[in-house]
């Protein structure tokens, strides 16, 4: 199991689940479940939502430190997972962290993905995700981290055009990645964890902690050409 | 809490705020009037005779009365509502065949005032034919312009019993303009004639204009809408062949736990190329090839490959080689190590990267069994022979392949 994360044994985070299939929640909720039965009390299940309303209702009212948010959603103005993630703009936990979304979805379209998190969620895992991992991903949103999936990473390259050799100057550069990011979302890409990519690449898991969380932050402020027109396709301007 | 019964919770209602006032719509049922007197009626919310009454009377001063209401048949649309009639059917019933004496009336005392010149009229027969003519032309063109005609010409196509009538009705009108126009033929008239000519057409397009932008909204309307009830029947159809059958297919399979992965694993890949046209361009990309050999792999073992491409390039020989030497590695992974298996796919412009990843014992290739001798020559020499390099490395936790290749010459 991850060692290194349950040093601290920090209170269960707290977690709303947004889907609006009824099935689906039912199979995270027991997956996870079974999954803290072996790891310990990860994380707690406060609430949980089928459509863009009753999710803003639920997270204001609850507060809670993670939202597992589906990207499609009913309700709302259209977007989905977007206009829950604007709908909750500024409600915060009772330590004051913001509350933290991490999409879930099945969705591979990337103008989908990109929508959410240049609209502030903090990683976007696939469904097939398990739950093992899952779990870990909740404690590292939880904790202010980024969570991406290969997929993920792999649009990030693509999206900066580092796979085409674009790399920054300056690791301030919002448009394109430094080197050392691009070797991380190479590694993440070709399905490293985190703790791998730290062994690879001789740094530490921090580190690369670091490096994923300041790849999200250009995500979600660069203004390249092809963030803003996947952003875009979803009337996220 | 009040019972429905009560009387006092209907007191308590609040004022209703005002009616919303009807819109201008002409009634189909309106009778053998076209409806516009009924529709103002309706939606100034007064009485139908004070409209008729101010419609004859603005026609008969200067005959503003006549071109407005003749505007309001072209731009009133017309819908299924009840004729304005607070006073019930019977009353306009009544009301008709007075109408229809009254015209039959005025019919017969024209026809008189023709047949008898002793009666002081003054109408010259030479002039009242072209202009019964051109009426009845006219008449016979507008009464096609009812909405549930128009669309059944335009989803009929030309044809129709419609355009018969309008070609009739213009043919007719164009006669009674001429034989009007010609009638005192001496040349020096024709400067006149082409002038009537002129004028006419220009009051044809102006009653047209109308008429046109009517016929052009509806047509969109019913082109948006024919559109949207194809789209839906495609992704019916769409659904039907592709999920349901693979739904009823899992039900027969229920107990075959791969099966049933399997035949999800192939349908959800199939309905996501299908919603997101996945990411490859054409098939004759290296993009295209290895996201087919991933699949093809996933099909053959029931084990899922999560695949991911970055850029793209043509595909050629050195690609092909590429692609069939991932194929080989893909297959080892899912036969030998333990899934997730990922593959990752860089192609840039120094070159393609790929890396084939499984969570399995892992192998040293030193004590390679038997059946991994094949993989040495069919992945590592593949790619050594198309200038690239392969090599194979034990994690901790699995194997992993990675293929190299260099950049198409004559690029970078």
């Amino acid at each position: 199991m991850a060692t290194t994360d349950t040093t601290a044994t920090p209170a269960p985070v707290r977690v709303v689940l947004v889907d609006d299939h009824r099935m689906f929640r039912t199979g995270v909720r027991a997956e996870l479940t079974e999954a803290m039965a072996e790891g310990g009390p990860v994380c707690e299940f406060v609430g949980e939502a089928a459509d863009v309303d009753a999710a803003i209702a639920v997270i204001r009212r609850e507060e809670p430190d993670v939202v597992l948010l589906d990207v499609h959603l009913p309700g709302g103005s259209g977007n989905g997972g977007v206009d829950v993630i604007r709908g909750c703009a500024g409600v915060e936990t009772v330590g004051g962290a913001p509350v933290r979304f991490l999409a879930l979805s099945v969705s591979d379209a990337a103008e989908d993905v990109i929508a959410v998190i240049r609209a502030g969620a903090r990683g976007y895992v696939t469904k097939t995700i398990t739950a093992r991992d899952l779990v870990t991903a909740i404690r590292r949103v939880a904790d202010g981290d980024a969570v991406f999936s290969p997929r993920l990473a792999g649009f990030v390259l693509d999206a900066f055009g580092a796979a085409a050799g674009e790399i920054a100057e300056v690791d301030e550069e919002l448009d394109r990645l430094s080197a050392r990011e691009r070797e991380v979302m190479r590694l993440i890409a070709r399905g490293y964890q985190y703790k791998e990519v730290a062994k690879e690449l001789f740094i530490s898991v921090k580190t690369v902690e670091t490096h994923v969380s300041s790849v999200l932050r250009k995500l979600q402020l660069s203004s390249r050409h092809e963030l803003t027109a996947w952003a875009m396709g979803r009337r996220l301007v | 809490m009040p019972t429905p019964y009560e009387p006092v919770s209907a007191r308590t209602v609040a004022p209703a705020p005002g009616p919303a006032r009807p819109p201008l719509v002409r009634a189909r049922a309106a009778g053998w009037t076209p409806g516009v007197c009924d529709a103002v009626a309706r939606h100034l919310g007064v009485s139908r005779r004070l409209v008729r009454v101010a419609f004859v009377v603005l026609a008969l001063s200067g005959g503003a009365g006549i071109a407005a209401y003749l505007f309001l048949w072209a731009l009133t649309a017309e819908d299924d509502v009840e004729p304005w009639s607070p006073a019930g059917v019977a009353r306009s019933e009544r009301r008709r065949w007075g109408l229809t004496l009254a015209g039959g009336g005025v019919l017969v005392l024209g026809g008189l005032a023709l047949l008898v010149p002793g009666l002081g009229a003054s109408v010259r027969g030479s002039v009242l034919v072209p202009v019964l003519v051109i009426s009845v032309g006219a008449v016979v063109a507008w009464s096609t312009l009812d909405d549930a005609q128009r669309s059944r010409w335009l989803t009929g196509g030309p044809g129709g019993r419609g355009w018969v009538r309008v070609t009739l009705g213009t043919l007719l009108t164009l006669a009674g303009i001429l034989v009007l126009v010609t009638r005192g033929s001496t040349p020096g008239v024709v400067m006149d004639a082409l002038f009537a000519a002129l004028a006419v057409l220009t009051g044809a397009l102006i009653l047209a204009a109308p008429w046109a932008v009517r016929l052009w909204t509806d047509f969109r309307r019913e082109q948006l809408a024919a559109a949207r009830a194809t789209e839906r029947a495609d992704i019916a159809a769409h659904l039907h062949d592709s999920v349901l059958q693979t739904l009823a297919l899992i039900q027969r399979q229920a107990g075959d736990g791969q099966a049933v992965t399997r035949l999800a694993r192939a349908q959800e890949r199939e309905l996501r190329s299908w919603l997101y046209a996945g990411p490859q361009g054409s098939q004759e990309s290296l993009a295209a090839a290895v996201t087919e050999v991933a699949h093809e792999v996933e099909d053959l073992q029931g084990v899922p490959v999560d695949l991911v491409v970055t850029g793209d390039r043509p595909f050629e020989q050195h690609g092909a080689a590429l692609s069939r030497a991932m194929r080989e590695a893909l297959l080892n992974a899912v036969r030998h190590g333990a899934p997730p298996v990922t593959a990752y796919v860089e192609i840039g412009p120094s070159g393609v990267e790929a890396f084939v990843r499984d969570r399995g014992e892992g192998f040293d290739l030193e004590g390679v069994p038997e059946d991994r001798l094949g993989v040495r020559q069919s992945v590592l020499g593949r790619m050594e022979r198309h200038g690239g390099s392969a090599r194979v490395r034990r994690r901790e936790d699995g194997t992993e392949v990675e293929l190299r290749l260099p950049p198409v010459e004559g690029e970078q």
